[in-house]
């Protein structure tokens, strides 16, 4: 059986609000592994993102207990949750989030800097990352000269670049038209070939049929799941 | 000044004061002010009976009575100085300064002080003076000083550290007009698409640019009144004057105003400028 | 990348909006300068000056050299202080105010301009006379830079303003009416002969300047003197605060105070406007600094909340995000800073001129004066200003919701 990467064991998140606490994640029990391929849906304010933001470590579950590589995230440090997040773990955003004064390739030498790689170690990885994203051509153009496509193909490359785990994508084709999305699309087909585990919050219905596994969210629970 | 009225002859004069002993040989002295500072150094009181002599060894010693404590006229170009001073009658002075040998009515005043009905005749009187008067130098207190007098000079100087300080400021200000113009790009840029024209849109700016100009200069002045408030407390409590060091006049707030309203409106529409000469759908894009 | 380099690019992203931070920093800072040499530029020069003139002990009538009136019985009370075992020398200073006629022109009448040369030039005489120990020479309170000291009663030296204005030269004759009792004497004009060509330190900025004995003095007033000087100046053999100790035991109704004292006084008194208005100046500016740098970097983090929740998500650790926000403070304050310094020194240049133009200071004294206490004092207040003005940014990016933030990005 491939190692379990995340287990989420009734895991849930409430919001303080004014008029009362709202429960955007309930009672969700969930398994990633190695090499999954799980694609999660659902309408809008289901909670989706905010599952996702929980499995990347970017939040903590108000109740619940979720373990990532075996350890309590909850228990964890700002510090090593942000050290889990750059060395186990690849986010993938919806509008990018290239910085706009660097160029692609420092864009996606960014991680590999802050994990303290040589300086031949990154130019060797950052070359390797923008091949396998077809965009060497592109290192030194900055995000205004690329286009959608382009940048979040700039931003998956800068996702992998410490070889995570788990690569974490919320709707990474939101932005994108039809054909540039089927791009995106079958690139990350390839990263989840390649062995990194995969989780994608999306409205592509297509995007999610890729999926090995798909659960519908409603009202912060999971619904249903379905394996292909 | 007429003769006989308590005024004051300007001379530098080491004056002695001792407290006279028991049993004063004058039946009653004439009378003396002094000042608060001194009267507090070296207690002092109303009815106290003091000698003043001309130099320490107190030559020409005479009694006199204090009849009053008087607060002195703040004098800036003594500032940080206790003013240790006494007032007394012409002939009184003149009887204590007055060297051995020399005869009365022999001395003579380095200055008199005249206070008009009409203070605007003051240049007209001191030519008349002038011209009546040979041997006289008459002039209008406010030319004294002349161009080089400390506060003439030191007026320049604030001149130009307030220029630099408003140099400063309206750098900054250009700093933070184009960043919080470049926040509100998209909206600018929107507006450009739906059809308004540039010169409307920097109307707008321009409008938004002299309320947030004048409401800050508003705020600038109110916090220049406390300021002033607390300045003068703490030099006043300082120095212990009664001098004002920092007023803020009509004339200072319009002038701040005039400067204040016009820099950050400015500023605003120079901003903008550079904004809107690009295309509206550049500036709508995200 | 490092916090600096990333600092730099964020910077260099926005070259409008980081040049003019950089130009106010340095305009701020420049005047921040001037006012930390201010607070002790005045002291600094008078010490500098006093001590240059050769004389560490000062006597007065009045609380402070050249007020309170003038020593009478001079030439006794000279020879008193002059007996001091500590006293090495002891100089009389008399000063007087002189018109000097123009050559070319007949006397002035009163205060109409002389006839032909033109109107005459108002100048300070300075008389003096003096007692040393074993009849050695005695340095006048000037420095003759062509020609020789004047002696006897006909002979003056003159500074070279006054040389240049009238037309003279060394073996000249100069022409004057001076008044040792008041402006308003009318007296005969004296004529004395040029031996020399001097610098007067305190001789003031707009102020021109004569020097020779005191005979010569008396004589250019018509013998009107009476035994009185302004000033007495002395040089000691030891300490100098001995001598001056000594000096009041034996003359107690004079003031002896030695430079340092001077100084002291000075610093409670005349200069105390400006170590005044230089502490006020300096704390308005640095607040000033400090809440413009943390407008500028606030609104600059809020404008990218989105990328720095995003490279938090990516793994840049709270430690990382807040030094690039302290990295970029002090790369706007350090840039301003180094431009501060040119900047302020040339701005303190015009400033000393300013002020120098008050009557009464000498010449040779500055307002403003390098010192290297200053320059550290100027850098640490720059330092505490990027640490203070990026506090508040920095709470912003430490404590910034990284989930939330980012939703709010999609929907924004």
């Amino acid at each position: 059986m491939p190692d379990v990467i995340v287990d989420a064991q009734h895991v849930g998140r409430a919001f303080a609000m004014p008029a009362g606490p709202v429960h955007a994640v309930r009672d969700v029990t969930l398994q990633i592994r190695a090499g999954d391929h799980v694609a999660v849906r659902g309408p809008s304010g289901c909670g989706k993102s905010t599952l996702l933001h929980m499995l990347g470590c970017v939040d903590a579950p108000s109740s619940g207990t979720l373990l990532f590589d075996g350890h309590d995230v909850a228990t964890l440090s700002d510090a090593r949750r942000s050290a889990l997040r750059l060395k186990r773990i690849g986010f993938i955003f919806q509008r990018f989030f290239l910085l706009p004064m660097l160029t692609a390739a420092e864009n996606v030498e960014l991680p590999l800097s802050e994990a303290g790689a040589s300086k031949r170690d990154r130019q060797h990885r950052t070359k390797e990352l923008l091949d396998y994203v077809g965009l060497s051509a592109r290192a030194d153009h900055r995000p205004s000269q690329l286009s959608g496509g382009e940048m979040q193909r700039v931003a998956i490359a800068r996702a992998l670049a410490n070889r995570p785990q788990l690569l974490l994508a919320d709707e990474p084709t939101g932005e994108l038209d039809e054909a540039t999305g089927a791009q995106i699309a079958a690139l990350l087909d390839r990263v989840n070939a390649d062995g990194t585990a995969l989780v994608i919050v999306t409205h592509d219905h297509t995007l999610a049929e890729r999926a090995a596994r798909v659960l519908m969210m409603r009202d912060g629970r999971i619904e249903q799941e379905t394996r292909r | 000044m007429t003769p006989g009225s308590l005024g004051s002859r300007l001379v530098l004069l080491v004056l002695v004061i001792s407290a006279a002993t028991a049993g004063a040989q004058e039946a009653s002295p004439p009378d003396i002010l002094i000042s608060r500072q001194l009267a507090a150094e070296r207690g002092l009181v109303v009815g106290s009976i003091v000698q003043l002599a001309a130099d320490a060894a107190g030559t020409g010693a005479r009694t006199f009575r204090i009849a009053g404590i008087y607060e002195p006229t703040p004098d800036p170009a003594r500032l940080g100085a206790v003013p240790r001073e006494v007032r007394l009658h012409l002939p009184d002075l003149l009887d204590v300064t007055r060297p051995p040998g020399q005869q009365p009515g022999t001395e003579y005043i380095a200055n008199i002080n005249i206070a008009l009905v009409d203070r605007a005749d003051a240049t007209a009187f001191s030519r008349d003076v002038n011209a009546r008067m040979p041997g006289l130098i008459a002039r209008p207190s406010s030319e004294a000083a002349g161009a080089a007098g400390p506060f003439r000079v030191l007026e320049r100087f604030h001149l130009a550290i307030a220029v630099v300080t408003i140099v400063a400021a309206t750098v900054f200000l250009l700093a933070l007009t184009i960043m919080l113009v470049d926040e509100r790009r998209e909206t600018v840029g929107i507006l450009r698409l739906i059809g308004l024209p540039v010169r409307r849109v920097l109307v707008q700016v321009l409008l938004e640019g002299v309320i947030v100009a004048g409401a800050g200069a508003a705020f600038g002045l109110v916090l220049a009144l406390l300021s002033e408030g607390l300045i003068n407390a703490f030099f006043q409590w300082r120095y212990d004057t009664a001098l004002v060091f920092v007023r803020i006049t009509r004339d200072v707030a319009l002038t701040s105003a005039a400067i204040a309203i016009p820099l950050g409106a400015s500023a605003t529409v120079l901003a903008s400028w550079a904004l809107l000469r690009r295309s509206g759908l550049r500036l709508a894009r995200r | 990348m490092n916090a600096l380099a990333f600092a730099w690019r964020s910077l260099v992203r926005q070259p409008a909006r980081a040049t003019l931070g950089v130009l106010g920093v340095a305009a701020v800072g420049a005047l921040l300068f001037d006012m930390l040499l201010l607070s002790q530029g005045l002291i600094v020069s008078m010490r500098d000056l006093l001590a240059r003139s050769g004389w560490d002990i000062r006597v007065s009538a009045g609380d402070l050299p050249g007020r309170g009136g003038r020593v009478s019985a001079a030439t006794s009370t000279a020879e008193r202080i002059a007996a001091l075992p500590s006293v090495k020398a002891a100089l009389m200073v008399r000063v007087a105010n002189a018109q000097i006629e123009r050559s070319g022109g007949g006397p002035p009448i009163g205060d109409a301009p002389s006839i032909g040369g033109g109107p005459p030039i108002a100048a300070v005489f300075e008389g003096i006379g003096g007692r040393s120990r074993h009849r050695e020479p005695i340095a006048p309170p000037w420095t003759v830079v062509r020609g020789r000291e004047a002696r006897g009663d006909t002979e003056v030296v003159i500074d070279s303003a006054i040389a240049a204005a009238a037309n003279l030269q060394v073996g000249g004759t100069i022409t004057l009416r001076a008044s040792c009792v008041s402006d308003r004497e009318a007296l005969p004009p004296a004529r004395l002969t040029v031996v020399g060509i001097a610098e007067f330190p305190f001789a003031g900025t707009n102020e021109d300047a004569i020097g020779g004995s005191l005979d010569a003095l008396k004589a250019a007033c018509g013998g009107n003197v009476g035994d009185e000087a302004d000033l007495l100046l002395v040089t000691s053999v030891g300490e100098p605060a001995e001598t001056a100790a000594a000096i009041r035991a034996e003359i107690p109704h004079l003031n002896a105070l030695t430079n340092d004292q001077v100084v002291g006084r000075l610093q409670q008194t005349g200069f105390t406007y400006f170590r005044q208005i230089s502490a006020v100046l300096t704390t308005i500016t640095v607040s000033f600094a400090v809440l413009l740098i943390a407008v500028l970097l606030t609104v600059s983090v809020n404008q990218r909340l989105g990328e720095i929740a995003a490279l938090r998500a990516l793994g840049f650790s709270r430690w990382r995000v807040v030094t690039d926000v302290l990295s970029e403070s002090a790369l706007i304050v350090g840039s301003g800073g180094i431009l501060s310094l040119p900047l302020g020194l040339l701005l303190a240049s015009g400033l000393d001129r300013i002020l120098k133009e008050m009557p009464g200071i000498p010449a040779d004294l500055h307002f403003f004066v390098f010192e290297r206490d200053a320059l550290f004092t100027h850098i640490g207040l720059l330092v505490a200003t990027a640490v203070i003005a990026a506090l508040y940014p920095m709470r912003i990016v430490s404590s910034l919701p990284i989930a939330a933030t980012l939703r709010d990005e999609v929907i924004g």
